[in-house]
């Protein structure tokens, strides 16, 4: 079962015009949905085959806790869910074309308990503070050595971009010599014109990281070794083996979800205090504000700002009759912007509190990966602002993603400072 | 000062851990299911602010 034949609009719905796909850069995005919010926080667009839009603060959150009616599944005997096409991945606002799995998040209840306790396990927060963390200390100290005499560097390159590809490909056990194609594949991809020519080597890229993790998986399920990718590999549910689809999929998720999301908030959070240095000289003189300041910019600055749901059964919602197989585009962005729930949103408020953003999501299917992405978040803006204090963005070399519509952005940011001294 | 976790809601964001360290309890899978019946004095403001911060609105806070 698809979607409708005709993507005609459910009666009585608010249409709008709003094509996602084509938000070039924060800016406009965030003007776009500023604007949607405030005239509907619910509504229906053509555009991108047909959806509604959630906009607001508390029917985004709603949306997310409402799995009963909307569900992450794609449409595949093992993964019962009404998402349509199997090559479609439906937890993207507009679905991408792609056999890749991303398990747990494309799992609903109950099966989705089951195969979140994994990860929850692993990245509880005990767990990253006391496994992670001096790893994470690590590579920032290590990748800042690195260009600290030069006195100029692209920070997403050597630090952002960098620091979660180590951390995570680190932890999972793939050889270091994969790390850097790995996280570029993905950042890469992120950064990708539509319409430029090196379209099809990004695709490969990706092919080949999807393929690695495919090698690793069937290597670890054959002879497991003392690492984390073996322990996915060979994750026992009610004391069965998990599929293969299963294992790599699991994988996928680690990967594509742990490599260039806290790249996304790390570097807007560089750009702002350079943009704002009075936000900067605060954190410098007030290092007890960090906390507070790390929320305020996972606010401002969501990496993932969508995702997708599709209605499995007619459910009334927000006032509207939401029909089987209808997509729901839902904005995380939005939501943390919305003037409703937070004062002054469009501010940075470095003490914000409370902050119950919704940058990792809510309900079911918060990011498990939340607790090790602040704590590399953190540890990069502790050290730059001990170390590098004074960088500057070049901002004429500056470059936004291109595309804002799911995961925001910063392609490159070179910088200058006054060189410091290696630490290792 | 009671405070009551309705461990259900609850979605391992560990907010109130970091708002509430010396008041809030954690199992081993990063999750609250632990209400408290006598919040001393001292521990009451983290208390407050760790149900203040929680994004999915699963910790009570009952002043007695």
């Amino acid at each position: 079962m698809s979607q409708h034949e005709t993507n005609a609009p459910p009666k009585g719905a608010p249409v709008v015009d709003f094509d996602l796909s084509s938000q070039r850069g924060m800016e406009e995005s965030n003007a776009a949905w500023a604007k949607l919010r405030s005239s509907s926080p619910i509504a229906w667009s053509n555009d991108n085959g047909g959806a509604w839009i959630v906009s607001s603060y508390d029917m985004v959150s709603e949306a997310f806790r409402n799995w009963e009616a909307f569900r992450s599944g794609r449409n595949v005997r093992t993964i019962p869910g009404p998402g349509g096409s199997p090559d479609l991945m439906p937890i993207n606002a507009i679905p991408v074309q792609t056999t890749a799995l991303m398990i747990p998040e494309e799992l609903d209840p109950p099966l989705l308990q089951n195969y979140r306790r994994v990860f929850a396990d692993l990245l509880s927060p005990r767990k990253v503070e006391a496994q992670l963390q001096p790893r994470i200390k690590y590579w920032v100290t290590k990748y800042l050595d690195d260009v600290i005499e030069t006195g100029r560097c692209d920070i997403v390159e050597t630090l952002t971009g960098a620091v979660p590809g180590a951390v995570v490909l680190e932890w999972l056990g793939f050889p270091e010599c994969d790390w850097h194609r790995m996280s570029n594949a993905f950042h890469n991809m992120a950064s990708y014109i539509p319409g430029s020519p090196n379209a099809q080597h990004l695709m490969d890229e990706l092919e080949w990281t999807f393929q690695r993790i495919e090698e690793e998986v069937t290597a670890a399920r054959g002879s497991p070794r003392d690492d984390v990718i073996s322990h996915l590999a060979n994750t026992e549910i009610e004391g069965t083996r998990i599929p293969y689809q299963f294992a790599t999929g699991l994988l996928n998720l680690a990967v594509s979800g742990g490599v260039d999301t806290t790249t996304s908030v790390a570097s807007a959070a560089f750009v702002h205090m350079h943009r704002h240095p009075e936000d900067r000289q605060r954190l410098i003189d007030e290092p007890g504000l960090m906390d507070r300041a790390i929320e305020e910019f996972l606010r401002l600055y969501p990496p993932a700002r969508t995702h997708g749901r599709t209605v499995v059964e007619d459910t009334e919602f927000g006032g509207f009759l939401l029909r089987k197989n209808d997509r729901l585009i839902i904005s995380e962005v939005s939501a943390c912007h919305d003037e409703a729930a937070f004062a002054n949103a469009d501010k940075f408020v470095i003490d914000r509190f409370p902050n119950r953003h919704v940058a990792f999501g809510v309900g079911p299917h918060r990011c498990l990966g939340s607790h090790v992405a602040r704590a590399m978040f953190k540890e990069m803006l502790m050290q730059v602002l001990e170390r590098i204090p004074d960088y500057r963005i070049v901002e004429d070399e500056l470059e936004e993603y291109p595309n804002w519509s799911m995961l925001g952005g910063w392609s490159r940011a070179p910088i200058t400072f006054t060189p410091g001294t290696r630490r290792l | 000062m009671k405070v009551i976790v309705h461990a259900e809601k609850c979605q391992g964001h560990a907010r109130c851990l970091a708002e509430g360290p010396d008041v809030y309890v954690l199992d081993e899978l990063g999750y609250n299911s632990t209400s408290i019946d006598n919040v001393p004095a001292h521990l009451q403001e983290q208390a407050r602010r760790g149900a203040l911060a929680c994004p999915e609105l699963a910790i009570t806070i009952v002043e007695e």
